[in-house]
């Protein structure tokens, strides 16, 4: 080995703490990138096998009634190559527990599947038939259900027992959710059974038709003109609505999850290799200074600048590589249990980990080109040591005042300990600049979980104590009459009932579209409360609408735009409405419209589909049983339901901030700790002399403490505008249809994280302890070996 | 006897003028000699007469401000950074006051160190024995006395085999019976192996050993005496 190399080696062992926090560091940034950027991958692949083997439909119709002849006959549509009509209805689901509402949606299957093809497990399949079912997956998992088993649906108040007969995997579900309304997925509540068509038509009254169709297409960039010509042509068969697949719920919720991982994968490394470039910057800059006498020798040897500034950037570099062989091996490591994880969290069967070595390439480019320009930058000085000036001692810092020490009133009240401290924080102000920018940056990584932790909770409750103060929404199973509030509050003790219409449409805006469940309620509703994005309360106007945040930015509308109702109802016209406001709503996004107006525009008069009510009872019981014999009723659900399963969500959601915060916690703590012992070693005549003079070791470290109390006093402060960055960032990026997240800066947030952050100092502070306790101050006295 | 004497370096004019901190000094004005091959040359006098920067800029560590160095015709005083590194790796050794030794490497590495840079370098196992550290060779300088670490850079600037020795207050930090047997050892090498020995001190007494004294005082060069009968290093006392 080269001898240079050796006194590297040397080196490293002899400063151990530091090069094992730089590389802890490089190791999660790659860890991280391996594990999210493998697992999306896999997933995608895993995902796009399933569909291709499945063979997905790439467009989903929903028809009042289309007969089999129409259906094959839309084969010959110009780019439509395989069409499969079917029956889906939801029906309740007769259950043990009286008191426990399930519903399951019933789907027919054709002899021959041509899509979405079911992905059958296990051994026993039987040919479907009048009395057996095959259950989807998820749900005889979540009620522990097997074949064999016999479920109950109520079709027409009619209870059939039905054998289970299979379990399969659906693509169409690969996330199960009832619908857009549902937030998270309830799999004992909701479930899907696949029916033998003949049964399905017959007992739904669909003799040789179908309410639904299934399309796959030739050429997916030519979807967009494909679904125009369905509309014209479908609209007869009373066209509800066309579903791409892109708008395609689960398929929406995958899409979703993996742009979020891939978003993660790009940027989280990325944050943490800038504060492992800064902390190697920082220290070599300090090692180099340290070195200067040794430098000046081995320029007086006859190394080149070259060789040295290359001796030290491998050290940068080795920091970088150890880190990247522990972050892409335990990245790897961790990938298959975590796409396992999402191949059970999505249902999908085919899921194969396979390793993608161009990641380990781009890991470790990405990992040498951070460790390489910090060591560079860092060992820069090297180049202007002179071997001869190097040999005297250096000359002293030119030893100015500074700015602080102009506002005399303030520089008087400091100890003469304070004084010092900041006078020597600030004579490096370049690398006080680094070491506070590296700390603000780990102190916004810890503003985010507790944002996330803060602001989740928060809009539950403005969303259900603020905006919607309902106890229970209750959907009917058809449109029904007015009246029909009338008899549910005679059957039940309600406080409060309202009645309400929910309907899907397709809103246009130019050629932006997006299929909106809009909802009509009375105007004078005591539920529902609307505030504008500026927080001031607004009223539901008799004409127009009011859209949701996220529905308003999707269709690039604002107030006073007239934006297009694409009506699928029979007999009904499209409509051209006006945008009276843009409203909050943190989950779901919806648009309102008063009951009266909506049922005159664009469904029918004096027709609800459902009714809010508020109880006084809040058991639940009461009203479930009550309203559960009434005909016509799909589901009824109650907000504490929907609090308790985001509660168990929220279980989950701590575990990540948890992850963030140690994440956070690793990042301060290699900062300070590096600071700390560099700062050490390089004053170490500097508190060897103020040892002779009287200062014992706790003195000593106690104005080491001072320092980092300073940098993380300003870090902290420069760390909130980081903060708030990342937040909005994470708000944007993490705010679809289904949820909305506010950037609610409360001071909380703000505190904890601080909190947070000075622990970690501290932990670093307490690790670094060691170093000044035994420092030698004689020795450090007459030390003049490089 | 002068004629027979190649010149190996020529210094016109020599000025240098530095700046610590915020005061300007002139560290060395108007220097004018020459050495010769397989000379030992002792350059006299007190702190901050300017003659650690003469050595500093024949060594090539330092650039003057004013003046020219050239070595074996050539001027080194326009060499840019590159060939200054060359000259410092191929044709000098430096010996410095306080040894200035890798204390993270063992005697033995530290002289291969410089070794492993030149193509003409000596066995470094043979300089170890020569400087009286066959035995100790494996020991971090940490763990060897002040004379020791002295012998250890002396290999070090040995062993390169250099057309130059230039040393910076070699014995400066040592006591009488160190000093005096590093001398010799750098008397031994300017004898045995023709090597051009320049040595710097405040300690007139050393001047006795040296075929020629370079006398300096407040950055010029006051006297150049040659010395016609040099005394040995051990008869030197101070």
């Amino acid at each position: 080995m080269r001898k240079l190399d050796m006194r590297l080696m040397r080196m490293i062992k002899y400063s151990k703490g530091q090069f094992i926090s730089v590389a802890v560091i490089v190791a999660v940034a790659l860890c991280i990138y391996m594990l999210l950027n493998v697992t999306a991958m896999n997933l995608t692949h895993a995902v796009n096998y399933y569909y291709e083997l499945t063979n997905f439909n790439d467009i989903h119709v929903q028809v009042v009634r289309i007969s089999q002849g129409a259906t094959n006959e839309l084969k010959n549509l110009d780019g439509i190559k395989e069409v499969q009509g079917r029956v889906s209805v939801d029906v309740p689901l007769e259950v043990a527990d009286k008191n426990e509402k399930v519903k399951i949606r019933l789907i027919s299957l054709p002899q021959e599947e041509k899509i979405n093809i079911l992905y059958r497990l296990g051994k026993r399949q039987m040919k479907l038939a009048h009395d057996n079912v095959i259950l989807l997956e998820q749900f005889a998992a979540a009620r522990n259900i097997k074949p064999g088993d016999v479920i109950y649906p109520k079709i027409n108040g009619r209870v059939f027992e039905l054998t289970v007969s299979g379990i399969a995997a659906s693509a169409e579900y690969v996330y199960v959710m009832e619908n857009e309304q549902t937030l998270l997925p309830t799999p004992e509540k909701f479930g899907v059974a696949f029916v033998s068509e003949e049964f399905a038509q017959s007992v739904f009254g669909y003799r040789g038709s179908f309410n639904e169709l299934l399309i796959t297409v030739d050429d997916k960039n030519k979807i967009d003109d494909i679904v125009d010509r369905l509309e014209k042509k479908l609209d007869q068969y009373g066209l509800k609505r066309i579903i791409e697949r892109k708008d395609q719920l689960s398929h929406t919720v995958l899409t979703q999850e993996l742009d979020g991982l891939e978003l993660m994968a790009e940027t989280v490394p990325v944050l943490f290799l800038t504060v492992a470039a800064i902390i190697i910057f920082i220290m070599l800059s300090r090692i180099v200074q340290n070195d200067r006498t040794g430098i000046g020798v081995l320029k007086a040897l006859g190394y080149s600048n070259f060789n040295i500034l290359f001796h030290y950037t491998k050290y940068a570099l080795s920091m970088g590589m150890v880190g990247a062989v522990i972050g892409i091996g335990s990245g790897l490591l961790f990938s298959g249990p975590m796409c396992q994880f999402y191949a059970l969290y999505f249902s999908i069967p085919v899921i194969k980990v396979d390793i993608y070595y161009s990641y380990m390439l781009k890991a470790v480019i990405l990992t040498g080109f951070f460790c390489i320009t910090a060591g560079i930058f860092g060992a820069r000085p090297v180049l202007k040591i002179m071997p001869a000036d190097s040999m005297r001692p250096e000359a002293p810092k030119s030893g100015k005042r500074i700015l602080l020490e102009r506002v005399g009133f303030l520089w008087r009240r400091f100890s003469f300990s304070w004084k010092m401290v900041v006078r020597n924080v600030m004579r490096t102000k370049g690398r006080l600049a680094f070491l506070v920018f590296g700390l603000s940056l780990a102190y916004g990584i810890n503003t985010v979980p507790l944002y996330l932790a803060d602001v989740f909770p928060l809009m539950f409750t403005m969303q259900y104590d603020e905006y919607q103060k309902m106890d229970y929404h209750v959907e009917f199973t058809q449109p029904m009459h007015k009246r029909v509030v009338k008899d549910i509050s005679h059957l039940i003790e309600v406080d409060k009932i309202e009645p309400k219409m929910e309907y899907p449409f397709e809103l246009q805006n130019g050629w932006r579209k997006k299929t909106v469940r809009i909802i009509g309620i009375p105007r004078d509703t005591s539920f529902y409360k609307f505030e504008d994005i500026n927080n001031r309360q607004v009223e539901l106007p008799p004409k127009g609408i009011f859209l949701t945040e996220a529905i308003a930015k999707v269709l690039k509308t604002n107030r006073g735009d007239k934006i297009t109702v694409n009506n699928f109802i029979p007999g009904k016209e499209d409509i051209e409405i006006e945008v009276k406001g843009i409203v909050k709503q943190y989950l779901g996004s919806n648009a309102y419209m008063d009951l009266d107006t909506m049922g005159e525009l664009l469904v029918d008069q004096e027709m609800i589909t459902g009714v809010s009510l508020a109880t006084k009872d809040n058991t639940g019981m009461d009203v479930k049983e009550q309203l559960q014999d009434i005909k016509n009723i799909a589901s009824i659900n109650s907000v504490t339901d929907m609090k308790n399963s985001f509660l168990e969500f929220m279980d989950m959601m701590m575990v990540s901030v948890g992850v963030l915060l140690i994440f956070g916690g690793i990042l301060s703590f290699a900062i300070i700790y590096n600071a700390t012992v560099i700062s050490i070693s390089e004053r170490s005549m500097e508190f060897a002399s103020l040892r002779v003079m009287g200062f014992d070791k706790k003195d000593v470290y106690r104005l080491v403490g001072k320092e980092n109390a300073l940098i993380t006093g300003l870090s902290i402060l420069l760390g909130i505008p980081f903060g708030i960055g990342m937040m909005s960032g994470l708000a944007g990026a993490y705010t679809t249809e289904m949820y909305t997240i506010p950037l609610i800066l409360s001071p909380k947030v703000f505190v904890y994280a601080a909190l947070a952050t000075i622990v970690f100092v501290l932990v670093a502070q307490l690790a670094a302890r060691k170093k000044i306790y035994h420092l030698n101050f004689i020795d450090a006295l007459k030390s003049r070996i490089s | 006897m002068r004629t027979e004497k190649q010149v190996l370096m020529t210094i016109e004019n020599l000025s240098k003028s530095y700046q610590m901190g915020e005061v300007s000094v002139k560290a060395l004005e108007h220097a004018d000699f020459e050495l010769f091959d397989g000379e030992f040359v002792v350059i006299l006098g007190p702190s901050g007469s300017g003659k650690s920067t003469l050595l500093n800029i024949l060594g090539g560590m330092d650039i003057p401000t004013g003046g020219r160095v050239l070595v074996r015709g050539e001027e080194i005083t326009q060499y840019d950074d590159r060939k200054l590194t060359a000259y410092r790796r191929d044709k000098v050794g430096f010996v410095f006051q306080f040894y200035n030794l890798m204390a993270n490497l063992t005697a033995r590495e530290n002289v291969e160190l410089a070794t492993e840079l030149c193509k003409e370098a000596l066995n470094v196992d043979e300089i170890m024995e020569a400087v009286g550290l066959g035995e100790r060779k494996d020991h971090f300088p940490s763990q060897l006395s002040g004379g020791e670490q002295q012998r250890v850079a002396i290999a070090r600037a040995v062993a390169k085999n250099p057309l130059l020795l230039l040393c910076d207050e070699p014995t400066g930090a040592l006591d009488y019976q160190t000093g005096i047997m590093i001398l010799s050892l750098l008397h031994k090498i300017n004898r045995t192996l023709r090597k051009t020995v320049v040595i710097i001190t405040h300690n007139m007494a050393i001047g006795d050993m040296a075929d020629r004294v370079i006398k300096m005082r407040s950055g010029r060069i006051v006297e150049i005496k040659e010395n016609q009968s040099p005394i040995p290093p051990e008869r030197i006392e101070w």
